[in-house]
């Protein structure tokens, strides 16, 4: 329980890592080579700060980790924060980083003789059953949500659901599948998430590091 | 017992979602957890009352009750024919208390209790639904050193239980409200940008905030230790009413300090999840490195007497919570007396701190029996043995 407890970062795995890097640089954080090294089996890195160890997991488990404490800071897009809306979770910095948006996306030959003011009903293939489902009744609209974990696209070829709710960026891969973006949920970005306890009892610690990515972010 | 008597068994234990049994020793450390609180709020003044378990939803959800609506358990009293809850928060019937019976007792009206609640859905960081409170309830008086008063009486009641590390987190629920009518901010735009200041926000603030976004962003700034975040806050350019609620918050940070200055403060302007009924001055209570909140206090409105209104501040404390935040309870010393061993020794045994547990039939191996038994002691011949437990 005392102040020498080391802070722990949690990090996403995949693509956000890699723009993160430079960031932690920046911060002046330097994980241990291991962190690199994507195949090691190792969790958890110390870095060149005493006292602050970063872990490597999934994003979705970043916020988990960090609303339950056992992680102090985290770094996780707004995506998996509308998704969870934990309480314990602050989400103070902006980091500008890992743009892409939430969407709804279905076939092409659907959209073109769609009329959604008809609906009140639909069946949605998504990471994101939390997210779909608000954004949906907000409209009016019950939303049934079948749960995946990825290859969002497929569920509508092979005819599991004809409407996906997914991350875009570029939108190639919607293509690729022959699926039309037809609505944005919400612009994405990474933010830096801290654990509302460890905010109140460790102020001084983990607002040093809020400041320092606050920084980053705005030079970057 | 046979394999079927053992899965009914284990069909009789399995309880409803978040319910649980309190077993030795923690149930007892529990108990004595509440009552030593409880003895530092009657050292205050603050004196003990109980209200019942149910009580006609019309009053158990009215004023700050409100808030705990939909966490209620409700049934109907075959009696009356009329709608009932069950308590999810102990504060709402001590005001009530305050306003009706002890209507007439002098103010400042001091008041504590303790009591189990029950809620309708836990969450993933409490998924309790049922857990005991220990709170006090200081009504009929607005002024500073009220509220200096029940943070410090807050804080001496967890120190007391040999508690460190605690810190307690200061805010002002009605700020940010107060600046979005100031500033004719519109509900739809308001509603955003509170939400992204819960969230502390920062990219979310700046969107919702528009020509105001620098002032929001300085509120977020202020958030943090005392010595920090308080002068920060002070440099801000805020409306009249604003800085009115900034300077009473200075002036009790001034006493509590004064009186308590190993306290770790923290002050946080835009918190207001949870505060929702809270008319003043708050705070959270947490400890470094315990998951949630021990517990929360703040300003309220009390319903009064002839319907004046109480001007009333008092806190809460989860023992759930702080049950996680202190050291494993220690059971207290066993001593096994076999069978036939002089009352009169034992009372003087009890007499100086020792449990006893006595034998219900003559045993061939004592020693063996008070291992069996947990005791770390024997009684034999009249002289104390110890027992080698593993």
């Amino acid at each position: 329980m005392s102040e020498s407890q080391p802070l722990v970062l949690a990090l996403p795995k995949g693509r956000i890592l890699k723009e993160l890097l430079p960031l932690l640089a920046a911060a002046g954080i330097e994980p241990e080579p291991a962190f690199r090294d994507e195949s090691a089996r190792q969790l958890r890195f110390t870095t060149n700060i005493p006292g602050l160890d970063v872990v490597r997991v999934r994003s979705f488990d970043v916020a988990t980790f960090v609303a339950f404490g056992a992680a102090q800071l985290g770094v996780a897009g707004n995506d998996v924060l509308m998704e969870f809306d934990y309480p314990e979770l602050y989400a103070p910095v902006d980091l500008g980083i890992g743009y892409c948006r939430l969407a709804v996306a279905e076939p092409a030959s659907l959209h073109a003789q769609d009329d959604p003011s008809r609906w009140s009903h639909i069946r949605i293939a998504t990471k994101y059953p939390e997210v779909t489902r608000r954004h949906f009744a907000r409209r009016g609209v019950q939303a049934e949500c079948i749960k995946l974990n990825g290859a969002m696209e497929l569920a509508p070829t092979l005819g599991l659901c004809r409407r996906i709710v997914d991350l875009v960026s570029t939108g190639s891969t919607l293509a690729a599948n022959n699926l039309v973006e037809v609505e944005t949920i919400a612009e994405v970005t990474s933010r830096l998430i801290v654990n509302r306890a460890a905010l109140k009892t460790r102020p001084e610690e983990v607002g040093r590091w809020v400041e320092a990515f606050r920084e980053c972010a705005n030079a970057a | 017992m046979s394999i079927t008597q053992l899965s009914d068994v284990a069909g009789l234990a399995l309880l409803p979602a978040g319910l649980q049994d309190g077993l030795p020793p923690d149930a007892a450390h529990e108990a004595a957890l509440v009552e030593q609180m409880i003895a530092t709020l009657a050292g205050y003044g603050y004196e003990r009352v109980k209200p019942p378990l149910l009580e006609f939803e019309d009053s158990l959800l009215a004023g700050p009750g409100e808030q705990v609506a939909q966490q209620t358990f409700r049934l109907m009293d075959p009696i009356s024919q009329r709608m009932m809850g069950l308590r999810a928060d102990m504060t709402p019937q001590v005001a009530r208390i305050a306003a009706s019976r002890l209507g007439r007792a002098p103010r400042p009206l001091r008041l504590c209790y303790a009591g189990e609640v029950l809620r309708v859905r836990g969450n993933q960081l409490r998924p309790e639904r049922q857990f005991a409170q220990v709170g006090a309830e200081l009504l009929g008086s607005d002024a500073p050193a009220a509220d200096a008063e029940v943070v410090r009486l807050a804080a001496d009641a967890l120190q007391s239980l040999g508690l460190k590390s605690l810190s307690i987190d200061l805010s002002l629920p009605t700020l940010v409200g107060g600046l979005l009518a100031d500033l004719h901010i519109t509900e739809d735009a308001g509603r955003a940008l509170r939400s992204a200041l819960d969230r502390k926000d920062a990219a979310a603030v700046h969107a919702a905030a528009g020509d105001s976004a620098p002032l929001f962003d300085g509120l977020l700034r202020a958030v943090g230790p005392v010595g920090k975040a308080l002068p920060a806050l002070q440099a801000l350019d805020l409306p009249e009413a604003a800085r009115r609620e900034v300077a009473g918050l200075a002036q009790v940070v001034e006493q509590v300090a004064r009186e308590a200055p190993e306290l770790r403060l923290t002050v946080d302007p835009v918190e207001h999840r949870g505060y929702e009924y809270q008319t003043g001055l708050s705070f959270t209570l947490f400890a470094t490195g315990v998951r949630g909140e021990l517990g929360r206090g703040g300003r309220y409105a009390a319903i009064g007497a002839q319907g004046v209104e109480d001007r009333a501040t008092g806190f809460t404390l989860f023992m759930d919570t702080l049950l996680r935040a202190l050291p494993a309870v220690q059971r207290r010393k066993r001593v096994y007396l076999p069978i036939g061993t002089d009352p009169a020794q034992a009372r003087g045994l009890r007499a100086t701190g020792w449990v006893t547990v006595a034998g219900l039939e003559p045993v061939a191996d004592p020693l063996a029996e008070a291992q069996r038994l947990q005791c770390g002691h024997l009684l034999q011949d009249g002289v104390l043995h110890e027992v080698e437990n593993e």
